[in-house]
């Protein structure tokens, strides 16, 4: 007996294995069931060695295998006499605690295919679709699976043949009366079947306002994983997707992974993955299905839909350039550069709220806590000194360009390039210069 | 006479049993509304009654207020003269004052006849005010106002009239001690014939008797049913600063805020009643200033008409015919939407009352209904709802940036034993570029002062102020028990904070959620550090000018008046400069009661109009203490293109600089 127990198989230690902790925000620590992970003062581990117990959890949940064990000289003596010995007791007992494991992964195995959801509006795809179907054929590749398109509307056949122009070899067809107006329940029942029958290893959807609402009511009844928002979709060894997304505001980046659940959700926001090529002349396969579903079945019932964008009104959400303007630009006729500025590079001009009161600019071009929020690829704030109430509607900008007078304006804190100087001066000098650069590119 | 007295008994009894069936009507109404313990500590509440409703405190602070007293004590003293009057027009050999010995009677006749003069007299002020001054105040003149004034006057020329007859018939005893009577007999009814002269009498007496009766049953009806409830309501008088709002329970079943008039308190009801439309709150109220529909007066003018439309219903249990919270397309008992959302809470309007209305309360009730049970609410409030409930404070910015401020600085965690004072930042101090530099100016002076201080770092989350007062209970409730159990947790007791909104929510608020702090302005705290020498100033600096505006929710909420002014005379070595309209009296800055998170799309800016008067102080510096009132001031100056000329600095960054 004693025997036996002295060859008991070392467990080791976790150790953090220096400059490869990201500071995820301290998931071995919530992870650790011993409470053997303090944080340091820059989000990395202290592992108290005599309280770990070498279970593994936190080396499982580290997005960046930051930590691995470390086995004593005396423990690596042991495990090697171990290894040495024929199949014995101990060698059993270490395979045996990954029996629950194997089984949730026997499950996973029976999910294949990367697909992705392509949203429509009265038969209109959302651009956001195509842009995830070009970002799916790179994770199909890479998984060795077929890229699936689903499509669920009425009268929407044409969408599965354009999904293959952006690289789908199947689709698969929900097409009936119910599905003419987006509602959530009708069309979550629809996905949820489709997912259950051809089981799916990825979806992905469009983080569009439609594609938020389906998302998260697939992923609850489903009881799967959703990451949304992402910034960036990879595959691991393991076949996972890696799920990448700014976290606690924009100051860490998460990598986020399914382990358990299939299919494994994420939303993307439009913009983020680029446009692939549409290629016309790839075909596919189109799966025709049905599900029993009947209107009455639905509470929810579209009287009208009533648009509200008016004629020439500018929306600034959807904006991926916004050249915006403060109080610094003295009076309403001056906002007139900054259009220009905006026309170059195919952008729509914003403004702070002082401009609104100030009555240069209306309403809807207001940015801010109580204007819009937007989140364009570039943010051009022109003698805007950067209150918190502005600040709050487009710090999640992808790129901030300040142009103010006052080199200590708030704005040069959020932004990502600086310039002090005079906007009369320098806008017109960047739409010059723009000019030129195209010009010169034309030629 | 005994026909005579027949008729006038059957008119007496009519009138009076007409004006008791009124009075019924009215105030069975009042017993709709919710409980409300007002009855406790009775000494303190007739002390007030003294105080306010006979000693008229809050009428006479106004010049004009004068006239009004005046024209009450006359009201006091005459109601002795009537009593008699009335009664001896039904017993006239039995009861009359002037069976009473012939000093006291002759006092009696004097004092009446002087204080008939002074009431007819205060009439006519009254009435010349409000016909020759334009606009006295918003209603000054209406029928309403027109019809009481022109029934008092009569009253006084009938009294005058029937004495006056009695004098010249010589059968009035004292006609020696009744100056102004014998005046009128003297001039004008001289030489009357005996039997006229009769007649005239008995004129005057049925015309006196006859104004009396419409007088009293005219009352219920009017804005003078004052004359009834406005005693009654200084005793019901709040005997605390009203600085905070009740608890709701969040218990299935329940409904929340007020959303038809019986769900008020009946002190609420009672306060419509009170009210007599003498519009100071509309003069004083910043909205309503600065051109925007809400009139804190036409609130409660409104809850009375609503109460009065559908209080008999509502009492047999059917439903209201008239809505209490409308589109602004009704006419009058209902209050419009959006005037809901005008009000800034500065609880000026309270201050103002002669009778102790509570104005904002009832508008934070109907928010609350709007919020809570109909998810009504401007737009703008979206995001901040959103924000405070997802990241506890209101521009959603990441909790782990609440110590970025501190990253220039030593700071340490709060830590019960170690640490004296919990330093409770606050949003604005922790996130708002221009309010960190308050926040940092203020850790300076902790630093220099020697004060054991520190942060709870990313477990602090907003007080909750805003949430609140635009009535999102359910938000702040939660926010509010979790921010008490980690005061609990943490074992703070002591709090320093540079926003009074945080003073008054970790003070007043959470005291209904067992938080006993002991919670200090920076203002109270650098005043007694200044007083008591740990703080060593540079003193007699020259600022200029230094024009202080008060923080609604330090001085009229917390009573904190002086310390900042204090502050401000040791740093700079002269008394700080005021605006027209301060300390008790002062004008809101426009930012609080959640107004910081709406747009102001109605009338001028408050703020704005705020600056301008700041501006008239010609002052190079205005010294504010709230971050909301900085921000209001810097963006005010910045419309009036003043702010190269004028700075607007928070009391700390002005002692921060004066620092040896």
């Amino acid at each position: 007996m004693t025997e036996e127990k002295k060859m008991k198989k070392p467990r080791g230690v976790a150790r953090l294995i220096p400059d490869k902790c990201i500071a995820c925000g301290a998931r071995c620590q919530a992870s650790c069931p011993k409470d053997a992970v303090e944080m340091d003062g820059r989000g990395e581990p202290i592992i108290s060695v005599e309280k770990c117990i070498g279970c593994r959890k936190c080396l499982k949940v580290c997005p960046s295998e930051a930590l691995a064990i470390y086995y004593t000289p005396e423990e690596q003596k042991i495990l090697a006499e171990i290894e040495a010995r024929p199949k014995t007791k101990a060698r059993l007992e270490v395979e045996e605690v990954g029996v629950e494991e194997a089984a949730v992964l026997a499950n996973l195995k029976e999910y294949r295919g990367v697909w992705v959801f392509v949203e429509q509006t009265a038969s209109e795809p959302a651009e956001v679709s195509w842009e995830l179907m070009g970002m799916g054929v790179d994770l199909a590749k890479t998984l060795g699976v077929e890229l699936c398109s689903v499509v669920v509307g009425d009268g929407v056949k044409h969408l599965c043949r354009e999904s293959f122009a952006y690289g789908a070899t199947r689709s698969y067809l929900i097409d009936d009366p119910v599905f003419h107006h987006y509602r959530t329940e009708p069309c979550n029942r629809a996905i949820c079947y489709l997912v259950e029958k051809y089981k799916p290893e990825i979806m992905l959807m469009g983080a569009t306002g439609l594609g938020r609402d389906l998302a998260g009511a697939v992923a609850t009844r489903l009881q799967t994983g959703l990451t949304a928002d992402c910034t960036g979709l990879s595959i691991n060894e393991r076949r996972f997707l890696l799920q990448t997304r700014p976290a606690f505001g924009g100051n860490i980046m998460a990598t986020i992974l399914t382990e358990c659940t299939r299919p494994q959700m994420a939303t993307v926001r439009p913009h983020v993955m680029p446009m692939p090529s549409k290629d016309t002349s790839r075909r596919g396969e189109i799966v025709h299905e049905s599900i029993p579903v009947k209107e009455e079945d639905f509470a929810v019932k579209v009287l009208e839909v009533i648009d509200d964008r008016k004629e020439g009104e500018v929306d600034v959400v959807a904006a991926e350039v916004i050249v915006s303007g403060g109080r610094g630009m003295c009076a309403r006729e001056n906002f007139g550069i900054l259009q220009e500025l905006a026309d170059e590079l195919e952008g729509v001009v914003g403004c702070s709220r002082a401009v609104v009161e100030a009555g240069w600019m209306p309403v809807e071009h207001q940015v801010g806590q109580t204007g819009k929020t937007v989140r364009p690829r570039i943010y051009i704030a022109c003698g805007i000194s950067g209150a918190i109430q502005h600040l709050v509607g487009m710090q999640d900008s992808d790129t901030i360009i300040a142009v103010n007078q006052d080199w200590q304006a708030p704005i040069f804190e959020v932004a990502n390039y600086g310039i002090v100087g005079d906007v009369f001066r320098v806008v017109p000098a960047i739409t010059r210069r723009i000019r030129e650069l195209r010009t010169q590119r034309g030629s | 006479m005994s026909s005579d007295i027949v008729l006038f008994a059957i008119v007496l009894a009519a009138a009076i049993g007409f004006f008791l069936w009124s009075c019924f009507r009215r105030f069975r109404l009042v017993t709709l509304g919710l409980a409300d313990n007002r009855f406790h500590d009775i000494g303190r509440r007739l002390g007030n009654a003294l105080l306010y409703a006979f000693g008229q405190r809050r009428v006479v602070s106004r010049p004009f207020g004068v006239n009004h007293f005046a024209l009450y004590w006359c009201f006091l003293i005459l109601l002795v003269a009537n009593i008699e009057f009335l009664l001896g027009g039904l017993f006239s050999d039995y009861i009359s004052l002037s069976r009473l010995p012939g000093g006291a009677y002759h006092s009696l006749a004097f004092i009446f006849d002087l204080a008939s003069l002074l009431a007819l007299l205060a009439v006519c002020a009254a009435f010349v005010r409000r016909v020759a001054f334009a606009n006295p105040y918003i209603g000054g003149l209406n029928r309403d106002s027109a019809t009481i004034l022109g029934l008092v006057a009569v009253l006084m020329i009938a009294f005058f009239g029937m004495h006056a007859g009695e004098i010249a018939q010589g059968s009035e005893v004292a006609a020696r001690y009744m100056p102004v009577s014998g005046y009128v007999a003297g001039a004008f009814l001289a030489g009357v014939p005996a039997g006229s002269l009769a007649g005239l009498i008995g004129f005057f007496w049925w015309l006196h008797a006859i104004v009396l009766l419409v007088f009293l049953n005219y009352l219920p009806y009017s804005k003078h049913m004052h004359i009834m409830t406005a005693i009654p309501n200084c005793f019901f008088k709040s005997l605390v600063r009203v600085n905070t709002q009740p608890r709701e329970e969040f218990k299935k079943g329940n409904t929340f805020g007020v959303g038809q008039v019986d769900r008020f308190t009946w002190k609420g009801l009672f306060d419509a009643y009170s009210c007599t439309e003498c519009g100071r709150c509309s003069d004083a109220c910043p909205a309503t200033f600065t051109g925007k529909p809400l009139d804190p007066r036409l609130v409660i003018h409104d809850i009375k008409s609503n109460l009065i439309t559908n209080g008999s219903r509502l009492k047999r249990k059917t439903a209201a015919v008239l809505p209490l919270i409308g589109n602004g397309q009704e006419q009058e008992g209902s209050v419009a939407e959006e005037v809901i959302w005008e009000c800034t809470t500065c609880g000026l309007c309270l201050e103002v009352c002669p009778v102790f209305i509570e104005h904002f309360p009832r508008i934070i009730d109907m928010r609350r209904y709007l919020v809570e049970m109909q998810a009504k609410f401007p737009e703008e409030l979206i995001t901040f709802f959103e924000h405070m409930e997802q990241r506890h404070n209101p521009w959603g910015i990441a909790p782990a940036e609440r110590t970025k401020w501190a990253v220039e600085t030593e700071v340490r965690s709060f830590e019960a034993g170690t640490t004296e004072y919990l330093f409770f930042v606050g949003c604005a101090g922790a996130f708002d570029a221009r309010n960190r530099r308050t926040t940092l100016a203020l850790t300076r002076i902790l630093s220099a002062a020697g004060i054991s201080w520190g942060i709870l770092g990313k477990d602090e989350s907003c007080c909750g102020d805003s949430l609140r007062r635009l009535g999102n209970e359910f938000v702040f409730d939660r926010m509010a028990e979790e921010n008490v159990r980690i005061f609990a947790e943490r074992g703070v007791k002591k709090v320093i904070t540079q926003c009074p909104h945080c003073v008054n929510t970790l003070k007043n608020d959470y005291r209904q959620y067992g938080a006993e702090l002991e919670v200090s302005h920076h203002t109270e705290l650098i005043n007694n550090l200044i007083k008591t020498g740990r703080l060593e100033l540079d003193e007699g600096r020259d600022l200029g000018k230094v024009v202080f505006h008060d923080s609604c929710y330090l001085g009229r909420y917390n009573g904190v008046y002086e310390a900042p002014r204090e502050v401000i005379a040791s740093v700079t070595g002269q008394p700080s400069v005021e605006m027209t309209r301060h300390r008790e009296r002062s004008f809101c800055c426009g930012g609080g009661g959640g107004r910081m998170w709406l747009e102001e799309r109605l009338g001028k800016h408050i703020n704005v109009t705020r600056v301008e008067e700041a501006l008239q102080t010609e002052s190079g510096t205005v010294c504010v203490c709230c971050p909301y009132c900085t921000t209001m001031f810097e963006d005010g100056l910045k419309d009036r293109g003043a702010e190269g000329k004028v700075r607007v600095l928070d009391l700390a960054e002005i002692v921060a600089g004066a620092l040896k």
